[in-house]
């Protein structure tokens, strides 16, 4: 028997973020995969499999809300970290509101993602 | 000799009839001219008395030359004139007939004739009648009778004709002086219409002027109302001053009353009285023209606001009189100030807009590596503490850690690239007169500051070759920081000196002196620092730009604590800076902080 390692897919445009997120995420105990934009995320098989998504806000072309509204549309119910290098303390009640797990500013510590990531997968 | 009586009576019958048609003569001519007269009568008596020839000379009663006419029979052969048979006559008888005998003989031609004289006029006076006749008896009795009496109606006839004529010509004088005398008469009378439409054109003129010079000054009293623009003129020497109605309204004074300066003195704001003692002074001093800002404190406690403008000139007596403009802006003055106000509001709020825009970019600048770099990190930690530990992995993460905090460096740099300025071009450039350009620039918030200038320009300054924008940013800002430094002083004017001279052989100085509250001595070296400041608005960047642009032209700013009260700032640059050549202008790089939203933008 094996155990199926829960896939948390992450979402951002900017390169270091992608390369180092999944190493942490696999000494988490999750499957890893990175996506440079939402519309390579929303092409990929991966929507349906993932358990939780890490978004990054502000990214070129589709930004994070703009996915999330997509996801809801397509009844895609993925609990949602938002990720965002922009300090804007109103932004988080905002995406709180609209059913985001948890939205934590870069740099973020390792303690406070997997606290999310738990979160995220309890709702789940 | 007898003759028979029949014979007799025939003749004086004939004789009879012929004085009837000679006394009938008159008739002929009555009302005649002379020569009508002449003619009658010759032609009569050529027929009646069968004459050779009858000669007629009429002297002129002016004395001019006589008229002669004669009438000769066909049978004569002398085809003479009148005036040649005159001439002959002259020549035979001698020119004064009157004294010729009454009966001569003559002889014309081959012929020989008797020849009879009769006297026109008792004197012979009108002329002379000669009537020659071949017949040898000629003239018998009753011919002399006739000649006689013929020559006496002519006489009379002529006579008369003569007055007639005499007559005439007076009436035609008379005429001709009355219709002179008219004419001139007219002629004056025209001179005089013409005259009388000429001055009622000139009163009209007159009058016309008159109404558009009333007009004009009502035009000009209006104007000067709306405008709240009153006009005065000062006569220097004597202090007489004569104000516009206007101007009366604006200092709130009795109509007519006499302007002295002391009068003027009293609605003069007291804080601006060593403005209107400057004035004064100038005025005295060098006639120059005046341009000056102060207030009014009226009685009723109201401060107004005048711009005051006047032209010195040398009159006749070599006295300077000034005539000039005074104009309120109390209300552009309020509107100005709520402008500058709103003004420096919406810069503070750009400003402090820009700065949060400017941080935010750079905290999302360098927040992304950041994040790189804690994530690897804190992965790094935790392969390390796994056991066995990932030596492999927490190799790895700590690669992308490193390249994350060069990332975030990079952006620093680039950053700091951002801030360095554009490429700037020097040129040949007279401190002296850029100076004169910013004083244009400040002058009258200078004066709204109630700041007195005395400017020390000398304008023999070698050139420098420089950046004129720079220089003229950095000379407005200590311009500006020293208006600033005076702004709460009240106790003594505020005066600020700005010197250009040069300093040593290849360098020139300009130095800004105020007497404000100065600084801390301790604070000397933060005075450039950026962000520092003693101003409740501004960044504190005006220093610490004004000494880079100086350092970037090889020169130095430096600032120095007066004896008196105040500071003073100056800077000193080379005439020729080492990094630049004397060639063609070249660009070189200055620092200056570029306006944040360019910033943002580059990012």
């Amino acid at each position: 028997m094996t155990i199926q390692r829960s896939l948390v897919s992450v979402v951002d445009d900017d390169e270091s973020v992608r390369e180092s997120l999944p190493d942490l995420l696999k000494e988490f105990g999750f499957d890893a995969r990175t996506f440079s934009s939402a519309q390579e995320f929303l092409n990929s098989d991966c929507v349906g499999k993932t358990q939780c998504l890490i978004l990054d806000v502000a990214m070129p072309g589709m930004s994070g809300p703009d996915l999330q509204r997509e996801l809801k549309i397509r009844h895609q119910a993925i609990p949602i970290v938002f990720i965002t290098a922009r300090r804007d303390e109103n932004i988080r009640p905002r995406l709180l509101e609209q059913g985001a797990v948890e939205c934590l500013f870069k740099p973020f510590s390792d303690t406070a993602l997997l606290e999310a990531l738990n979160a995220a997968l309890r709702v789940n | 000799m007898l003759e028979s009586p029949t014979e007799e009576v025939t003749r004086l019958r004939g004789c009879l009839n012929d004085l009837v048609g000679i006394m009938a003569l008159p008739a002929l001519w009555a009302g005649g001219e002379p020569q009508q007269i002449v003619s009658t009568l010759l032609d009569a008596l050529l027929g009646l008395l069968q004459l050779a020839f009858v000669f007629v000379r009429l002297n002129d009663p002016d004395g001019g030359p006589s008229i002669e006419m004669m009438r000769r029979s066909e049978l004569l052969e002398s085809t003479d004139s009148a005036r040649e048979f005159g001439v002959a006559l002259d020549a035979s008888r001698g020119n004064a007939p009157l004294k010729w005998p009454s009966i001569a003989r003559v002889s014309i031609g081959n012929a020989d004739f008797r020849v009879a004289s009769v006297r026109l006029g008792a004197q012979g006076e009108i002329g002379v009648v000669v009537a020659g006749c071949e017949r040898p008896g000629f003239p018998e009795q009753t011919e002399r009778l006739l000649l006689d009496v013929a020559a006496n109606q002519a006489a009379m006839g002529l006579q008369h004709a003569r007055l007639l004529s005499e007559q005439k010509r007076v009436a035609r004088e008379l005429d001709r002086r009355v219709a002179q005398r008219t004419a001139e008469l007219a002629k004056a009378n025209e001179e005089l219409r013409n005259e009388i439409i000429e001055r009622r054109l000139t009163e009209e003129k007159l009058r016309h002027e008159e109404r558009e010079l009333e007009r004009s000054q009502a035009f000009l009293a209006e104007a000067q109302q709306l405008a709240r623009i009153g006009s005065f003129s000062w006569r220097v020497a004597t202090d007489e001053i004569t104000w516009s109605e206007q101007l009366y309204r604006i200092f709130e004074f009795e109509p007519g009353l006499r302007i002295t300066l002391e009068r003027i003195a009293t609605r003069v704001h007291p804080d601006d009285l060593h403005t209107l003692g400057e004035m004064v002074d100038r005025a005295r001093r060098d006639a120059g023209d005046l341009h000056y800002e102060h207030r009014l404190l009226m009685p009723d406690g109201s401060v107004k606001y005048l711009h005051l403008l006047a032209h010195g000139a040398i009159d006749n007596d070599g006295g300077s009189v000034y005539t000039g403009a005074v104009q309120d802006v109390t209300k552009r003055r309020h509107a100005e100030e709520s402008l500058v106000q709103a003004r420096s509001e919406l810069a503070q709020a750009t400003r402090v807009t820009s700065l949060g825009v400017l941080t935010a970019s750079i905290a999302h600048e360098v927040s992304q590596p950041l994040a790189g770099i804690v994530t690897n990190a804190s992965t790094c930690a935790r392969m390390l503490a796994a056991e066995p530990p990932n030596i492999e992995g927490a190799r790895e993460t700590v690669r992308r850690t490193i390249r994350d905090g060069n990332r975030a460096s990079e952006v620093i740099t680039r950053l700091r690239d951002l801030f360095r300025g554009r490429d700037l071009v020097v040129e040949s450039v007279d401190l002296t007169e850029t100076t004169q350009e910013v004083i244009a620039l400040t002058l009258s918030e200078l004066q709204r500051n109630r700041v007195i200038l005395r400017p020390e320009l000398d304008d023999k300054l070698p050139a420098v070759l420089a950046d004129r924008v720079q220089l003229q940013q950095v000379i407005l800002n200590l311009l500006r920081n020293a208006s600033d430094a005076m702004v709460d002083i009240e106790d003594r004017s505020r005066e600020l000196l700005i010197k250009t001279e040069p300093d040593g052989d290849d360098h020139v100085r300009l130095t800004v002196k105020d007497v404000g509250g100065g600084f801390v001595p301790q604070d000397m070296d933060k005075l450039f620092e950026a962000f520092h400041t003693t101003k409740k608005e501004g960044m504190g960047i005006g220093l610490s730009v004004s000494r880079s642009i100086i350092e970037r032209h090889n020169g130095r700013l430096w600032a120095t604590l007066n004896d008196g009260p105040g500071a003073t700032f100056s800077f000193s640059i080379p005439c020729r800076p080492a990094s630049v050549g004397a060639g063609d202008p070249v660009a070189i790089r200055t620092a200056t902080a570029m306006d944040s939203h360019q910033v943002v933008r580059s990012l």
